[in-house]
């Protein structure tokens, strides 16, 4: 990516200043005044991918068993405890069979016999698993499984899809041999446009030099009563470069206005309870609206809601259940109980 | 013989959750093949649990069950350590029995 041909964006040319800082390399920073090298302590807490080669996995194992134990706490109430559930995200495991696993190739993919895609059949790296388990799972509460437990975690989702046996005991030691027996691992192809820089790409867009339309149509918009159905667009883009985001609803952020809920908009996003819950409908969980209708007329209503948000709950709205939210605080659950019943005021 | 069922069986308060995945096709019978055939149908018909020798739940299935059930119940009266067995038949007389030990 640093090489000096490539056109020089600013933010290319920080990065690559900075990895050129960077420990090993004993360069003073050339651009005074622009920030500072990074410290090593600060490269090591940001550089956690994990290379299909497994270059930069951390050492470590786990077992199968500790594996079942973390998955029925922490990731069973979404995949299912088998990994089978489509009722969140789609199928973690199923669609393999023994002979994918000897092959290489997951034959449902080819023949296209499986209705439902999941994980275990597409997964062709095996870092690819370990990386994403240990860097966004679970999704309520990120980085939180260490690198002993995310070695379990995996383990276990491979003894689901009968890939590894109950007692077996994943380690940096032997993962590439576990990589060996993946049923989709040589379901890569780099036979398209994408992946070699001399590729051709599959689609040909010309630009027109003659006879060409001489103003474009807007052949359809968004009527007026559902541009606001998202916020305002304008307030949710990033505020610099070429295209910014339309202006769909009343300015001004909650933040700029201040008062009593201006720390909701924060909280949310730390929480993410906007992944589930929306402000005017459902998702997976109930609306604001509909939980703001049902609680507001009842007697400790803000009690039992920021309650139900330190704690989480299944079983009220549907039986998809909402995970205990541990990082918030009984002041903030508290703000938002409140924020809620009043009926989301920006 | 068709692959073994995966259970998990634990106590939770005074019951017995069990969670069952089972491995089958469960044809409806009413799919054809690309040549245009009519996949003939094949379906668990009865399911039974049973925990010390008594039967805690007995089930009559159709074709109307997805491909690898998933079932889960509960019941009173079991502990830890003991044992549930799951079994099912299916429409061409294919068996399989599996059993688990209930966690705490």
């Amino acid at each position: 990516m640093c090489r000096s041909d490539v056109a020089a964006a600013v933010a290319l040319a920080l990065a690559c200043t900075l990895s050129h800082a960077g420990p090993g390399t004993g360069k003073a920073p050339t651009w005074p005044g622009i920030g500072r090298p990074a410290t090593p302590a600060e490269i090591r807490a940001w550089d956690i991918d994990v290379r299909p080669d497994f270059k930069g996995l951390p050492r470590g194992q786990g077992s199968v068993a500790r594996g079942q134990d973390i998955w029925e706490s922490k990731c069973a109430s979404c995949h299912g405890v088998f990994g089978e559930s489509n009722e969140v995200f789609t199928p973690i495991v199923g669609g393999t069979t023994r002979k994918d696993v000897q092959t290489g190739r997951v034959e449902a993919l080819a023949k296209g016999t499986e209705a439902q895609r999941t994980t275990m059949m597409k997964l062709s790296t095996l870092s690819t698993l370990w990386d994403y388990i240990h860097r966004a799972m679970p999704w309520n509460n990120p980085r939180t499984l260490g690198v002993d437990d995310t070695y379990a975690v995996t383990a276990y989702i491979l003894n689901l899809a009968e890939i590894l046996p109950g007692d077996f005991v994943l380690s940096d030691r032997n993962i590439r041999e576990v990589q060996a027996l993946l049923p989709n691992r040589d379901g890569k192809s780099p036979r398209h446009g994408l992946w070699l820089p001399t590729g051709k790409p599959d689609v040909r867009n010309v630009a027109c030099m003659r006879n060409c339309a001489p103003d474009v149509k807007i052949a359809s918009s968004l009527p007026d009563h559902a541009r606001g159905s998202h916020g305002n667009l304008a307030d949710q883009d990033r505020n610099r470069g070429g295209l910014r985001g339309q202006v769909t609803a009343a300015s001004a952020t909650a933040a700029a206005r201040g008062g009593e809920f201006a720390a909701v908009k924060e909280l949310t996003g730390k929480a993410a309870c906007l992944g589930c819950h929306g402000v005017d409908r459902k998702i997976v969980g109930p609306g604001f609206n509909q939980v703001s209708e049902k609680y507001r007329a009842k007697d400790n209503a803000e009690a039992y809601l920021a309650g139900k948000i330190k704690a989480g709950g299944q079983g009220i709205w549907g039986q998809v259940p909402m995970p205990p939210s541990v990082t918030i605080s009984d002041a903030d659950a508290a703000l938002l109980a409140r924020w809620i019943l009043k009926g989301t005021p920006e | 013989m068709a692959d073994p069922m995966r259970i998990r069986a634990k106590i939770e308060g005074d019951k017995t959750v069990v969670r069952v995945l089972m491995a089958h096709e469960m044809e409806t019978g009413q799919r054809r093949d690309s040549t245009g055939k009519v996949v003939p149908a094949h379906f668990i018909q009865e399911v039974t649990a049973t925990h010390n020798g008594k039967t805690v739940l007995a089930a009559q299935w159709g074709p109307a069950i997805s491909k690898n059930p998933y079932l889960q119940f509960q019941f009173a009266g079991a502990k830890a350590g003991e044992k549930i067995a799951i079994a099912w038949v299916d429409n061409k007389g294919d068996k399989r029995t599996d059993e688990a030990t209930i966690a705490a």
